[in-house]
């Protein structure tokens, strides 16, 4: 399995007022290879998502202080310009937001914020694009693509929300997915489906992904290998199964134990039959 | 929500109403802006009567005529015995509507020799009410344009400054406070100096809405750069710009879109400003001159005293000037809350 992210001794650390430091991320160190879901999981405020901010070049220098080396492809990241680090983001590396309803613009269309992906990385025209979106949105399971891409996102539910941004993050065939808390905010029932359109789309499209949750039973379902972070830092790794069956640091056993087993155990069995 | 939109309901219909009547200026006033009648020079309003001097009650009103062309001034401003009866949609002096089409119907009239002047005359004999609504074009027209000017440079320096932050941030926000440090008026003079004495009407009305609109771009600007600063971490600007969206496109769709319920109001609380600033101009001989009206033309025979005291019609402009301010700034405040209640 060829290496597709690289990820070695990433430090971020935000500024605050004066002199002081807020250490988020420290010496953190992981591989993806092409087509593995790489689970993360970590209490909130652990420092999840400023990593994954940092692996797009997404903080900027007035926040946080970013160091270490990201390598996606074999090509560095943190000294790259930002206009070439602006090809990278959407189509070489996607970032799926956490709360859809805020990730989304209130007052665009569907059709245009699935669009104006593919417009950034395309050079093509606005109808194309349009065009495009529509089948980027059938892709993620909507049947009536028609009225959901001119709607409003005020207009959609939850689920529907969570499938759109995920149509964003895939238009334009991204190698790597990554996938910040993408069931957090809906109900048991939409977070099953995006599960299994997740875990679908990922063995149809052979992306990988790096899937932040908190959740156990996510990580389940999808995650080939766990990482578990307290504290900025990397604290455990290994398969879900093992780290599940045995946790070596605290906060794992914390993390893995507290959600009601009885689910975690159910979509595990789920898991090894399909 | 409903009550907001109820609250911008009044502002809005009545500033249509105005601008309707200013629109259609040449209509809706009974003469020529730049028509003179030396017989008659400050007149008072003209009285309207319904009751005729036998005591008989007359069904269309009617204006007294001009005594015998020997009478003084005075006492033929007085008006003779003789009644003109007000008339409804007459023909009388040639207008051009929206520069285009030529009309001679105007909204009423009375026959000549009498004359009617609703807001009095001035010291030429030409009606004011007429010239208030041909100098209405004007005032309005520039207040409208510099208020667009200097909202559309904010945006430019408000919305790079918010967005980009760091030197060039420095650089346009003191350099606005710069501005607004500027003694504008005394600029103001010195570019007028600076330029030949006789210039043309448009020259002087686009000089004049240029300073306006140039010197006030730093208010709007810091208001702008405010929302910029809100507006740019907002998650979906963050998610757009995570899925490869360029600087000015952010701008363009995601980051500037939501300043435009700030803009809006910032322009409907600009224009009574600039149109303020336009009648000081011109009180002061720095707008448009003569024949020209405006309401700075108009009200700039006050500096005299001997005006100032004996024609009391002569504040007339002044006076008509305060409501509409108070629409202005109602039709902001509605506007302003109307937007505070839909957030985006």
């Amino acid at each position: 399995m060829e290496v597709l992210l690289r990820v070695k001794n990433l430090d971020v650390s935000y500024r605050g007022a004066g002199p002081s430091r807020h250490h988020a991320v420290q010496q953190v160190s992981f591989e993806i290879g092409e087509g593995e879901v790489l689970g993360l999981m970590g209490e909130s405020g652990c420092g999840k998502t400023s990593m994954a901010l940092a692996l797009l070049g997404l903080l900027s220098e007035e926040q946080a202080d970013v160091s270490g080396s990201i390598q996606f492809r074999g090509e560095e990241l943190l000294s790259k310009e930002r206009s070439s680090l602006r090809a990278i983001r959407g189509a070489g590396i996607s970032l799926v937001f956490q709360e859809p309803e805020l990730a989304l613009s209130p007052v665009m269309k569907i059709r245009d914020q699935v669009a104006e992906v593919i417009h950034a990385h395309n050079d093509c025209k606005w109808e194309r694009c349009r065009a495009d979106a529509e089948l980027a949105l059938a892709r993620v399971g909507f049947s009536d693509v028609r009225r959901i891409s001119s709607a409003y996102p005020h207009q959609l539910s939850g689920g529907q929300r969570q499938r759109v941004v995920l149509a964003q993050a895939l238009a334009c065939k991204p190698a790597l997915l990554i996938a910040d808390e993408p069931a957090a905010s809906l109900d048991a029932r939409s977070q099953c489906e995006i599960l299994a359109l997740l875990r679908e789309l990922q063995r149809e499209l052979q992306i990988s992904i790096l899937l932040i949750s908190h959740a156990p039973e996510v990580q389940a379902s999808l995650a080939d290998r766990l990482m578990v972070m307290a504290n900025g830092r990397i604290v455990e790794r290994g398969p879900f199964e093992q780290l599940y069956r045995n946790p070596s640091h605290a906060c794992t056993r914390a993390m893995l134990r507290t959600a009601a087993p009885a689910s975690v155990a159910a979509d595990m069995d789920f898991e090894m039959v399909t | 929500m409903l009550t907001q939109r109820r609250k911008l309901a009044w502002p809005v219909v009545a500033l249509a109403a105005f601008c309707c009547v200013v629109l259609f200026a040449g209509f809706f006033a009974p003469y020529d802006f730049a028509t003179q009648d030396r017989d008659t020079p400050f007149a008072p309003p003209t009285a309207i009567h319904f009751v005729d001097a036998g005591g008989t009650f007359h069904i269309r009103p009617f204006v007294y005529g001009p005594g015998d062309s020997g009478q003084s001034a005075e006492s033929s401003a007085q008006g003779s015995d003789q009644p003109y009866p007000l008339r409804w949609f007459v023909l009388g002096a040639p207008y051009k509507i929206a520069c285009v089409f030529t009309s001679r119907a105007h909204l009423f009239g009375v026959a000549r020799p009498a004359r009617i002047f609703l807001m009095g005359s001035d010291g030429y004999g030409r009606d004011q009410l007429s010239r208030f609504l041909y100098g209405s074009q004007i005032s309005l027209l520039a207040g409208l344009i510099a208020a667009i000017l200097s909202v559309a440079i904010g945006i430019l320096a408000g919305g790079i400054a918010g967005y980009y932050g760091g030197w060039i941030d420095e650089l346009l926000m003191r350099g606005g406070e710069l501005f607004l440090a500027l003694p504008w008026l005394y600029l103001l003079f010195a570019v007028r100096a600076a330029l030949p004495l006789h210039i043309s009407q448009w020259q002087v009305f686009l000089l004049l809405i240029s300073v306006m609109g140039l010197i006030g771009w730093a208010r709007p600007a810091r208001l702008i750069r405010g929302v910029v600063l809100s507006a740019k971490e907002r998650n979906f600007v963050l998610a757009a710009r995570g899925f490869g969206a360029s600087d000015a496109y952010l701008l363009r769709r995601h980051v500037l879109p939501q300043t435009y319920a700030v803009l809006l109001t910032q322009i409907t609380l600009l224009i009574p400003q600039y149109v303020l600033a336009e009648v000081t101009l011109t009180f002061l001989g720095l707008g448009v001159g003569e024949p020209m009206p405006s309401w700075g033309a108009l009200l700039s025979s006050l500096q005299q005293y001997s005006v100032l005291s004996s024609y009391w019609w002569m504040f007339l402009p002044a006076l008509l000037l305060i409501p509409l301010f108070v629409v202005f700034y109602a039709a902001a405040d509605a506007l302003q809350e109307l937007h505070k209640s839909v957030p985006l």
